[in-house]
C-alpha cells in the first residue's frame, strides 16, 4: 500500500492512532479544497484522470447537441422546399453544428483521451501542470456553454463555421451570434493552448525511465504531434478572432472593403489555422487506431517508425496546404498550382498509415471485439474519404466540387467515418481501464453496425448529390433542379436523411450501453484486469487506476512493454510463449511500491479564473461594466493562483479529530 | 460493401441525364478540360479504393481468429514500406503534371473574344456588357441580370466582382466556380459549344437567401446574339395612353423606380417639363444596386433567377429545345400567354415573404435604414395588375 | 520547457499581427500615415527603457541563482517599474496620436497599428503582473522547490517580449512605408 504523502500532521507525530484529518469545510482564501470524495473532489480536482473523464462527459453532451442540430438539417433537406427551419435558423443550425462538432466534441474528446491516457501510457503520475490542466478543462466548459447561450440571447452565429468576411460583419450578420462565436472560441482556444503546452511538456519530460521517444506508445506520439499543431495553430485563429471582435465591437475596419481592406486576409488567417485543425481532429483517432489494431491482431504495429514519421510528416506538410480551401477564391494560377501539389503530397503519409494498418492485421489473429470493428470500419471509410480528397487536390476538378455536397461527403468520411469511429473504438477499448467495467459487447456490435451503415447511407449519397451539382449551405433544394433517373437529388437526399436516423439509433444504443453498465454497478461484474490482452503501459496498473496511477513507476525496456512482460518471444522460431499473467505483472510492480508519493492538491483557482472569462465575454457583448468585473476576478484569481503552493499544507486541513468517528481518512490511499 | 458501392456510385454519377447542374456533363471547352482531367483521377482513385477495400476485406476474413497460434511478432519490413510509399508518390506525380498544365490553361486570358462584367450582390447577379468590338460588336453598354447571355462558340471572359459579401459564380456545364470578392476583380473563362441554356448557382455562402441566388447562362449563336444585343438597345416605348400599362407606368414610377432603373423612362411635370426618372438604389439598398428592368421580359427569370417568368410549359419548351431551334425560341422572350403571373404577383405583393431577405423595418435598423433585398411595398391588387401590365411591355 | 513552447506559440500570434499590419500599413489618408504621426525620438527613449529592463531582469535572475532574496526582489521591482514606464509611455503615445486625430477606427493603418502595439503592451502588462506576483511569492516564501527557476522562466518571457518589441519597433517605426 502506497502512502500519498501529505505534510506531517500533529496526529501522525502523536500517538500510534491512525492519522485522521478532515478537509477544511470552510472556503477561506487560503483554506484550499482537499476533498477526495463528493462533488468538491470533482470541481476542484487537478487529477488528470478526473479531468479526462469530465472532458469526455462534457464533449459527449455537446456531441448530442451537435447531433440534434445535424438531424434538424437532414430533416429540412429530406424533401424539396423544406420548411422545418426558416432560412435564418437553418444558417444558424449548420454554423453551430460544425462549430459544436469540431470545437466542442471531436477536439475535446481527443483531449479527454489525451488527458487520461498520456500520463498512464508514459508512466507518469500526473501531467506537468495539473492546475493548468484543470483550468483548461474549465475554459472549455465555460466557453462551450457561453457559445451555446447565444441561442437564447438573440440567435446563434449564422456565418458558417468558416465565418467568411465580410458576410460575418455586423452589417450583414447583425445578431450577437457571431460575437458569441468569436469570444466563445477564444475561451475554448485557451483550453487548447494550455493543454498543448502542458501535454507537450509532460510527454517530453515525464516519461518513465527507459522510455525513449521511439518506445513511446503510438497514441501518445500522435497526441504529441496534435499538441504541436494546436500550439502553433491556435495563435493564428486567436489573431483572426481578435480582429473580428475589434471589427464588430469596436468599429475597426480590418475586413471592411469600403475602407480598403481585403477580405481574403480573413480567409488566409482562418485556413492557416483551419487546415492544421483538420489534422488536430484526426490524429488522435489515428493514434487510437494504431493502439487498438495491434492488440486485437496480436501483432505489433506494422512499421511503427513509419507510422510515427508519417504522423510527424502530416504535421509538417499540414502547414503548407491551407490555400487548398481557397482554390476558387481567386488566387493566382501559380499559388493554386503550388498548393495543389502540396496537397497531393500530404496524401502520401496518409496512405502510408492506411497501408501500415492493413499490414498490421495481415498475418495476425484477429479478434473482432466492438473496438476492433470500429477501427476496421474506420480504415475503410477513411480510405474513401482520403481518395475523394485526392480528387479535389486536383485544383481544376476542385473548382467543380468545392462548396458542393461532394465536399461534405469527403470530410464526413474522414471526420465521422475516420476520427469519430476511432473515438468510439477508444470508448469500448479503454472503458474497462477507466471504470473497471466492460461495456456490453452485444449492444456494442449493434452500435457499430448501425453507425457503420448509417454513416455510409448518410454520407455516401452526398458524393452523388454533390457531383450532381447541389451546393452546400443551402436551406432547401428544388425539384426543378433535382433531375431525374437514378442519380436524382430527391431520392438520394431522402436516403441521406434516413441514414442519419440510423446513426442516431447507434448513438442512443451507446448511451444505453453506458447506462446499463453503470446503473446496476453492484451487479455488473468487475472487468478483468487485462480484458483485451493489451500491450502498452496503461494496463500495468489497477482498473480504474489509483489516484497516483502507479504504485511504482515502471521501468520500460521495449515498445509494447506490457506485452513483453507477459510473453516471451523465441527469436529463432518466432514462437510466442506466455510467461506471466497480467495479475502477476501487476503484483510484481506493486511489490516495488514507492513509499512516498507527492501528488498535487486540488485548487479552486482554476475554475474561478475560467469563470471570469465568459463574464468578460458577456461584458464585451452587452455591458462594458461586466468586463471590469470579470477583469477583477481574473486578476485576483491569477494572484491567488500564483501565491498558492502546488501541495496543500497543514493550514488547509481542519484540526485532526481524536479517534475520528465520522471524519474521513485522507492520508492513506491505495 | 456499402462504402464500395458509394465510391463506385460516385464514379458512375456522370451517367445521369437530367440534373441541370451535373458536374460530369461538360458543354463547353473549359468544363471539358476539367472533365478530361477529373475522370481519370476518379478512375484511378476508384481503382485504388477497390484494391484497398478488397485488401481489408481479405485480411479480416483470412486472418480472423480461428484458433491459430500467436502470430510472429514482426515489426515491419522497411523495403515493403518504402515501396508502398513510392508507389502512391508516382501515381500522384502522374496526376500532378496534367493538373498544373490545366490550371494554367484555365487561367489564360490571351484568347478572349468578348468581355462581360459580372457583379454579385445579395441575392442576385448583374451582368454588364461594356461597349466593345468583341462579342461581334456591342455599340452601347448593356445592363441585365439573372441570365447571362453569351455568344456560343466564343471565348468569353467574365470579370467578376461583388458589391457586398463574397459570392461565387458557377455554371457547372461551362466551367468551374470562381469567387466574386468585393474590392477585387477575378476573371473566369466561359465558352459554350452549342446554343442552349445552362443552370448555375451561387456557391459561396452569402447570407440569408444564399439558396435563392441562382443564375442561368444562355448561349446563342452569333447571329441570334446580335439580334439579342439589338433588342437590348431598343429605345424605350411608352405605353399607349390610357391603357392599363400606362397606369402601370405611373405606379412603377411612384413605387419601383427609386431602385429599379428603366432606361428611357421619364416623368412629365404639370408644366410640361420632361425629366428622366433615374433610380438611386444607393440610397435605399445596402449593396447599392437593384436589377435593371428596361428589358425584363427578354429574360426568363426574376428575383435572382429563383423563379421563372415563364409558365412551366413554356419553360420546358425553351429548356428542351434543340440547339438549332433554341435561339429563336429564346428571343421570343416572355409573351402574355407564357407569363408566369402567379409567382410574379406574389413577389410584387410581398417579396420578403416569398424569399427570405433583410427588408423589414426592424431589420433595416442595423444597416442605416437600408434594405437587403426587396421590401414589401404595400401595393394593392389593382396597382399590381397595372405594374404587371407595364412590365409585360418591357421587352 | 513549457515556457519555450508557449513562446513558440506567441511567435505565431505576433507573426499574424505583424502580417496584418504590413498588409495594411499603407492604407490610410494622406495626412495621417505612419510618417506623419510617429514621434521616433520619443519611442526610441521608451524602447531604450524597455531594453534596460531586460538588463535588470538578467540581474534579478542572477541574484535569484545566488539565493539572494533581497536583491532579487529589488531587481524584479526595478524591472517592473521600467516595464511600467514603457507602458506609460505607450499610453501617452496613444493619447497623443488620438489627439492628432488618429483613432483606432480612423483607417486600416491605425486599426492594425493599435492592435499590434496594443497587444504588445498587454504582454508587457502581463509581464509586470508576473513580476509583482514573483515579488509577492518571494516575500511570503511559500514556493517550495527551485525559486530561481521560476524567476528564470519569467525572465525568459520578459526577454521574449523585449525582442518582439525590437522587431515591432524596427518594422513599424523605423522602416519608412
Amino acid at each position: 500500500m502506497a502512502i500519498i504523502e501529505r505534510p506531517s500532521t500533529p496526529a501522525l507525530a502523536g500517538s500510534g492512532a491512525p492519522a485522521v484529518v478532515t478537509p477544511s469545510q470552510a472556503y477561506g482564501v487560503l483554506k484550499r479544497p482537499v476533498s477526495t470524495t463528493g462533488w468538491r473532489s470533482w470541481v476542484f480536482t487537478v487529477d488528470h484522470k478526473k479531468l479526462g473523464i469530465m472532458y469526455g462527459v462534457v464533449a459527449m453532451f455537446f456531441f448530442l447537441v451537435g447531433g440534434v442540430e445535424a438531424l434538424l438539417i437532414r430533416l429540412q433537406l429530406a424533401g424539396p422546399e423544406g420548411t422545418v427551419l426558416s432560412a435564418g435558423l437553418y444558417n444558424e443550425m449548420f454554423t453551430m453544428h460544425a462549430t459544436t462538432m469540431v470545437f466542442l466534441f471531436v477536439m475535446p474528446m481527443g483531449a479527454a483521451f489525451a488527458n487520461y491516457f498520456i500520463p498512464l501510457q508514459i508512466g507518469a503520475r500526473d501531467v506537468a501542470f495539473p492546475r493548468i490542466n484543470a483550468f483548461g478543462f474549465w475554459c472549455f466548459l465555460v466557453g462551450g456553454i457561453f457559445l451555446n447561450t447565444s441561442w437564447f440571447l438573440g440567435g446563434a452565429a449564422d456565418g458558417g463555421w468558416f465565418m467568411y468576411q465580410p458576410n460575418a460583419n455586423a452589417l450583414f450578420s447583425p445578431s450577437h451570434g457571431v460575437d458569441f462565436w468569436g469570444l466563445g472560441l477564444q475561451i475554448t482556444g485557451i483550453a487548447s493552448l494550455t493543454g498543448a503546452v502542458n501535454l507537450i511538456t509532460t510527454i517530453l519530460n515525464m516519461r518513465a525511465p527507459g522510455m525513449t521517444l521511439m518506445k513511446m506508445p503510438i497514441f501518445t506520439w500522435m497526441s504529441l504531434v496534435t499538441q504541436f499543431l494546436l500550439l502553433f495553430a491556435m495563435p493564428v485563429i486567436t489573431v483572426a478572432l481578435f480582429l473580428l471582435m475589434f471589427q464588430r465591437e469596436f468599429g475597426a475596419t480590418f475586413f471592411d472593403v469600403s475602407a480598403g481592406a481585403d477580405p481574403l486576409l480573413w480567409q488566409h488567417l482562418f485556413w492557416i489555422f483551419g487546415h492544421p485543425e483538420v489534422y488536430i481532429i484526426v490524429l488522435p483517432g489515428f493514434g487510437i487506431a494504431s493502439e487498438v489494431l495491434p492488440v486485437f491482431s496480436r501483432k505489433p504495429l506494422f512499421g511503427y517508425r513509419f507510422v510515427v514519421f508519417s504522423g510527424a510528416a502530416i504535421g509538417f506538410v499540414g502547414w503548407g496546404v491551407w490555400a487548398h480551401h481557397m482554390f476558387a477564391s481567386g488566387l493566382g494560377p501559380v499559388s493554386v498550382a503550388v498548393f495543389s501539389m502540396a496537397t497531393m503530397l500530404i496524401a502520401i503519409p496518409t496512405g502510408v498509415k492506411i497501408v501500415n494498418w492493413v499490414l498490421t492485421m495481415w498475418g495476425g489473429k484477429i479478434w473482432f471485439t466492438t473496438a476492433m470493428l470500429f477501427i476496421v470500419g474506420m480504415i475503410a471509410q477513411f480510405t474513401i474519404g482520403g481518395l475523394s480528397g485526392v480528387t479535389h487536390a486536383v485544383a481544376p476538378s476542385d473548382t467543380q466540387q468545392t462548396d458542393t455536397y461532394y465536399i461534405i461527403a469527403h470530410f464526413h468520411y474522414t471526420i465521422f467515418g475516420g476520427a469519430v469511429m476511432a473515438l468510439f473504438a477508444g470508448f469500448y477499448y479503454w472503458w474497462p481501464k477507466m471504470f473497471g467495467k466492460l461495456l456490453s459487447e452485444r449492444l456494442g456490435k449493434w452500435n457499430f453496425w448501425l453507425m457503420m451503415i448509417g454513416v455510409n447511407l448518410t454520407f455516401g449519397p452526398m458524393h452523388i448529390i454533390g457531383l450532381q451539382g447541389q451546393p452546400r449551405r443551402m436551406m432547401n433544394w428544388t425539384e426543378a433542379r433535382a433531375g431525374e433517373g437514378f442519380f436524382n437529388l430527391g431520392f438520394w437526399n431522402r436516403v441521406a436523411s434516413f441514414g442519419s436516423l440510423l446513426i442516431t439509433i447507434g448513438v442512443i444504443l451507446f448511451l444505453v450501453n453506458v447506462w446499463n453498465t453503470h446503473k446496476k454497478s453492484s451487479t455488473t461484474p468487475k472487468a478483468p484486469l487485462d480484458p483485451w490482452d493489451a500491450r502498452s503501459l496503461e494496463w500495468i496498473t489497477a482498473s480504474p487506476p489509483k489516484e497516483h496511477n502507479f504504485d511504482a513507476i515502471p521501468t520500460v525496456h521495449a515498445l509494447d512493454e506490457f506485452f513483453h512482460r507477459k510473453y516471451e518471444v523465441d527469436h529463432d522460431t518466432g514462437e510466442v510463449r506466455k510467461i506471466a499473467s497480467a495479475e502477476e505483472v501487476l503484483a510484481a510492480e506493486e511489490a516495488k511500491a514507492d513509499k512516498h508519493i507527492h501528488l498535487p492538491s486540488p485548487s479552486y483557482w482554476p475554475i474561478i479564473l475560467a469563470v471570469s472569462l465568459p463574464i468578460m465575454g458577456y461584458g464585451v457583448i452587452f455591458n462594458r461594466l461586466l468586463i471590469a468585473v470579470g477583469g477583477v476576478i481574473l486578476l485576483l484569481a491569477m494572484f491567488g493562483w500564483a501565491l498558492e503552493p502546488s501541495v496543500a499544507d497543514d493550514s488547509d486541513y481542519d484540526p485532526p479529530v481524536d479517534g475520528g468517528g465520522t471524519s474521513k481518512e485522507l492520508a492513506n490511499i491505495g | 460493401m456499402l462504402g464500395l458501392t458509394a465510391a463506385s456510385a460516385a464514379v458512375l454519377a456522370g451517367c445521369a441525364k437530367d440534373a441541370p447542374q451535373d458536374t460530369w456533363q461538360p458543354k463547353g471547352e473549359n468544363a471539358q478540360k476539367i472533365h478530361d482531367l477529373q475522370w481519370p483521377v476518379f478512375l484511378v482513385a476508384g481503382i485504388v479504393g477497390v484494391i484497398v477495400l478488397a485488401a481489408i476485406g481479405f485480411v479480416v476474413i483470412r486472418y480472423r481468429d480461428k484458433g491459430q497460434p500467436m502470430p510472429e511478432q514482426s515489426h515491419g519490413k522497411p523495403a515493403l514500406e518504402i515501396a508502398l510509399t513510392i508507389l502512391p508518390a508516382l501515381i500522384l506525380v502522374g496526376v500532378g503534371i496534367p493538373t498544373a498544365s490545366t490550371i494554367f490553361d484555365l487561367a489564360d486570358e490571351s484568347d478572349t473574344e468578348c468581355i462581360i462584367n459580372v457583379t454579385g450582390q445579395q441575392w442576385w447577379w448583374e451582368y454588364d456588357y461594356p461597349a466593345q468590338d468583341g462579342c461581334g460588336g456591342i455599340a452601347e453598354p448593356i445592363v441585365t441580370s439573372g441570365q447571362l447571355v453569351i455568344p456560343a462558340n466564343t471565348n468569353v471572359l467574365l470579370r467578376l466582382t461583388s458589391r457586398d459579401v463574397i459570392h461565387s459564380f458557377w455554371i457547372p456545364a461551362l466551367n468551374g466556380k470562381k469567387d466574386t470578392v468585393p474590392g477585387r476583380v477575378h476573371t473566369l473563362r466561359m465558352q459554350a459549344d452549342q446554343p442552349g441554356i445552362y443552370a448555375g448557382q451561387c456557391t459561396e455562402f452569402c447570407g440569408l437567401s444564399h439558396a435563392n441566388m441562382k443564375m442561368e447562362a444562355v448561349a446563342l449563336n452569333p447571329d441570334d446574339f446580335q439580334t439579342w444585343v439589338g433588342n437590348q438597345l431598343e429605345p424605350y416605348v411608352s405605353p399607349e395612353a390610357g391603357s392599363q400599362a400606362a397606369l402601370g407606368e405611373a405606379a412603377f414610377t411612384a413605387n419601383c423606380a427609386y431602385c429599379h432603373q428603366v432606361n428611357g423612362l421619364s416623368s412629365t411635370a404639370p408644366d410640361g417639363t420632361v425629366t428622366p426618372v433615374l433610380a438611386n438604389p444607393d440610397q435605399f439598398v445596402v449593396s447599392g444596386a437593384a436589377p435593371n428592368l428596361t428589358h425584363l421580359m427578354t429574360r426568363n427569370t426574376f428575383a435572382g433567377a429563383t423563379w421563372d417568368l415563364l409558365t412551366d410549359e413554356c419553360r420546358d419548351r425553351v429548356w428542351n429545345a434543340s440547339p438549332e431551334e433554341f435561339g429563336a425560341l429564346y428571343l421570343q422572350g416572355v409573351t402574355a400567354e407564357c407569363l408566369n403571373a402567379v409567382d410574379l404577383r406574389e413577389w410584387i405583393r410581398n417579396a420578403p415573404a416569398k424569399k427570405p431577405m433583410y427588408a423589414s423595418d426592424a431589420q433595416k435598423a442595423n444597416s442605416d435604414g437600408k434594405v437587403r433585398g426587396m421590401p414589401a411595398l404595400g401595393l394593392n391588387e389593382t396597382q399590381i395588375d397595372q405594374i404587371i401590365a407595364y412590365l409585360l411591355e418591357r421587352n | 520547457m513549457a515556457m519555450w513552447m508557449f513562446l513558440g506559440s506567441e511567435c505565431l500570434l505576433f507573426g499574424g499581427l505583424i502580417s496584418t499590419y504590413m498588409l495594411y500599413r499603407g492604407r490610410h489618408p494622406a495626412d495621417l500615415g505612419p510618417d506623419q504621426v510617429f514621434d521616433i525620438p520619443f519611442t526610441s527613449v521608451s524602447s531604450f527603457v524597455l531594453l534596460m529592463s531586460s538588463l535588470t531582469m538578467v540581474l534579478a535572475v542572477s541574484s535569484a541563482a545566488q539565493k539572494d532574496d533581497r536583491r532579487t526582489n529589488l531587481w524584479l521591482t526595478v524591472t517592473a517599474l521600467l516595464g511600467a514606464t514603457f507602458v506609460g509611455g505607450q499610453v501617452y503615445e496613444f493619447t497623443s496620436f488620438y489627439r492628432e486625430g488618429l483613432g483606432f477606427t480612423s483607417s486600416l493603418f491605425s486599426s492594425s497599428f493599435f492592435t499590434l502595439t496594443g497587444f504588445h503592451g498587454v504582454h508587457v502588462t502581463v509581464g509586470i503582473i508576473m513580476l509583482m506576483a514573483l515579488v509577492g511569492i518571494n516575500k511570503r516564501g511559500r514556493i517550495p522547490g527551485d525559486k530561481a527557476e521560476v524567476v528564470e522562466l519569467v525572465g525568459l518571457y520578459w526577454h521574449f517580449v523585449d525582442v518582439v518589441w525590437i522587431i515591432i519597433f524596427t518594422l513599424v517605426y523605423l522602416i519608412p512605408s
